[in-house]
């Protein structure tokens, strides 16, 4: 029973394993026919707009929306327990449904309280 | 006066070619012939008219025209085909293609412009073919301190990835689909969930700046967008009962599901675009201040897969909402049914007849469904490329406040919604339609 579930999915790895054979050679053979010159180190210099770079490449930087990835990590998670339930409504009895009110009350509450969190500019 | 290849010889072009030859010989039967006879030794050979199909025996019915027709059709029920050609790789990739074609058309006539003319003599129709032979041409070049395998990997595991999209998606009645999981819509998002991962890979591994201010955006507005994608999709799951793409196309047979959920479609519209990175979301592309976003150190080939990937996921979303909304395949039946004459008696032409085993090559329904599938799949990527000549992009502020604030609430009213709609009595299990 495991096993035919996950054979089905195994389907979606085929694919993408296709793709990859089917899409590998045309860098190998764009790197066998395209010319290499090393003669200039400035051309593999990260691209500034014609500038020498300077600093580091993988530098500091400053994300001012950084409350929304915290808060994408909470409501994902909480927006895919929601497919538990909206799979499975037809069967379910009407009385489930008010719990899951309450569920996605808390959930409205608790996301307009983290979005009022993120607009408040000094404690981030 | 310059010259081209100012050192080419007509006899070095030649050695070289015949060395190729001589490799590509040598190689054929060392290797290829040997991985031939393994790989044909676990396969499992179709039977057909009661005989089992031997490599011997293919061959020689691929020379007999009346006896082609079964062993393409053994060849059309494999999981190869599936995955290769029809429902999988080179359907995506054949709309993808022609995708690039009309939009940069359409583009070029809504601002005033011809687009690509000259390659191909009619309206510069073989322009895409000679892009590409330009890009597998141009030099690949990776930044000095770039962290080389991932580099490498991050175009090919992005083309991966949109294939692996493209797999869940069902095109024509009767299992023409590459991966029918159960769990279809969570297989969705799952796949969807990756493709800020790649490009934040991305954009770290190449250690340039403006890579990694796109790859940035990128996160932020993928993942941003992703919970009103996901939320906007469940009235439609809500009401067919079902978590399986397949079923969801099969429960809209009397009316799409745009008619009851205009909010969550328009929702999920948006959505799409934002997950694209298309005008008016393109921040992490966007070409007028952060040079070209995370593909900013992408050249020659790298750059052509990275665009393939775009247009093959375009296309997976695009065919993700015409099966939530638009009822995938279900339409008129536009197709006439194959003459039966020609299976009972065969093509007579004057004194010849040919009576050909295997016909029909297509069931009706599914000719149908696929044309069906393919019209509205082409419409929602018209629709999609359409904002690219009207709209200015807008601030990563207001894309961000766009998400959280409207899109998530308008998704709330959408459950809302198809709630109201089971509840009154209207929708499901014993309601008025």
């Amino acid at each position: 029973m495991v096993g035919e579930l996950a054979g089905d999915y195994g389907n979606i790895l085929l694919m993408f394993g296709f793709a990859v054979v089917a899409v590998g050679p045309a860098l190998i053979i764009s790197r066998m026919v395209s010319p290499r010159r090393r003669s200039n180190p400035v051309k593999f210099l990260p691209m500034e707009c014609g500038q020498v770079p300077k600093g580091e490449g993988r530098t500091h930087f400053m994300m001012q929306y950084y409350a929304y990835i915290l808060m994408f990590v909470v409501f994902d998670v909480m927006a895919i327990f929601l497919y538990a339930w909206g799979g499975a409504l037809l069967e379910l009895p009407r009385s489930a449904t008010l719990p899951l009110i309450a569920f996605l009350g808390i959930m409205f509450a608790a996301m307009a309280f983290a979005l009022h969190q993120s607009r408040r500019r000094n404690i981030w | 006066m310059s010259v081209i290849a100012p050192n080419f010889r007509l006899s070095s072009f030649i050695r070289s070619i015949l060395d190729n030859l001589f490799w590509i010989i040598v190689l054929v039967t060392l290797a290829g012939i040997p991985a031939v006879q393994i790989v044909l030794f676990y396969i499992e050979m179709p039977v057909i008219d009661g005989e089992l199909l031997t490599p011997f025996l293919a061959l020689t019915w691929l020379a007999d025209p009346s006896r082609v027709l079964p062993i393409v059709k053994a060849l059309m029920a494999t999981d190869f085909f599936r995955i290769a050609v029809f429902p999988g790789f080179g359907l995506a990739a054949l709309l993808a293609a022609g995708t690039i074609f009309v939009e940069r058309k359409m583009l070029a006539k809504l601002q005033l412009r011809v687009g690509p003319f000259y390659c191909g003599k009619v309206e510069g129709i073989l322009q895409l073919a000679g892009d590409g032979l330009k890009l597998i041409s141009k030099e690949i070049i990776i930044p000095a301190k770039a962290d080389k395998p991932i580099f490498w990997l991050a175009p090919v595991a992005f083309v991966g990835t949109a294939a692996a999209f493209v797999s869940l998606i069902p095109v024509a009645p009767g299992g023409w689909v590459v991966a029918d999981v159960e769990l279809g819509v969570l297989a969705v998002f799952a796949v969807i969930g990756f493709f800020p991962i790649i490009t934040v890979l991305s954009a770290w591994s190449a250690n340039s700046k403006f890579p990694f201010i796109g790859g940035i955006r990128a996160l932020h507005q993928m993942i941003s967008f992703e919970i009103p994608l996901i939320l906007s999709l469940l009235g439609v799951v809500m009401l067919a009962g079902t978590l399986n793409l397949t079923g969801i196309v099969e429960s809209q047979g009397s009316f799409p599901w745009i008619v009851f959920l205009p909010v969550g479609a328009v929702v999920f519209f948006i959505c799409i675009l934002a997950e694209l990175e298309r005008i008016p979301f393109d921040l992490p592309e966007a070409e007028s201040e952060i040079v070209a976003g995370w593909l900013t150190e992408f050249s020659g080939m790298m750059y052509g897969l990275v665009q393939l990937g775009t247009y093959l996921k375009l296309y997976a979303f695009a065919a993700i909402f015409t099966v939530m909304f638009l009822a995938g395949w279900h339409g008129p039946m536009i197709v006439p049914p194959f003459p039966e004459e020609i299976i009972t008696d065969g093509i007579v032409l004057g004194p010849v007849t040919a009576t050909i085993p295997g016909l029909p090559l297509f069931d009706q329904a599914m000719l149908n469904g696929t044309i069906w599938f393919v019209l509205k799949t082409v419409a929602v990527i018209f629709f999609i490329l359409l904002p690219r000549g009207v709209f200015p992009r807008i601030r990563i502020d207001m894309l961000l406040s766009l998400g959280w604030y409207k899109l998530i609430g308008l998704s709330f009213i959408n459950i809302f919604i198809a709630l109201g709609l089971l509840y009154a009595g209207v929708l499901g299990p014993g309601g008025v339609i």
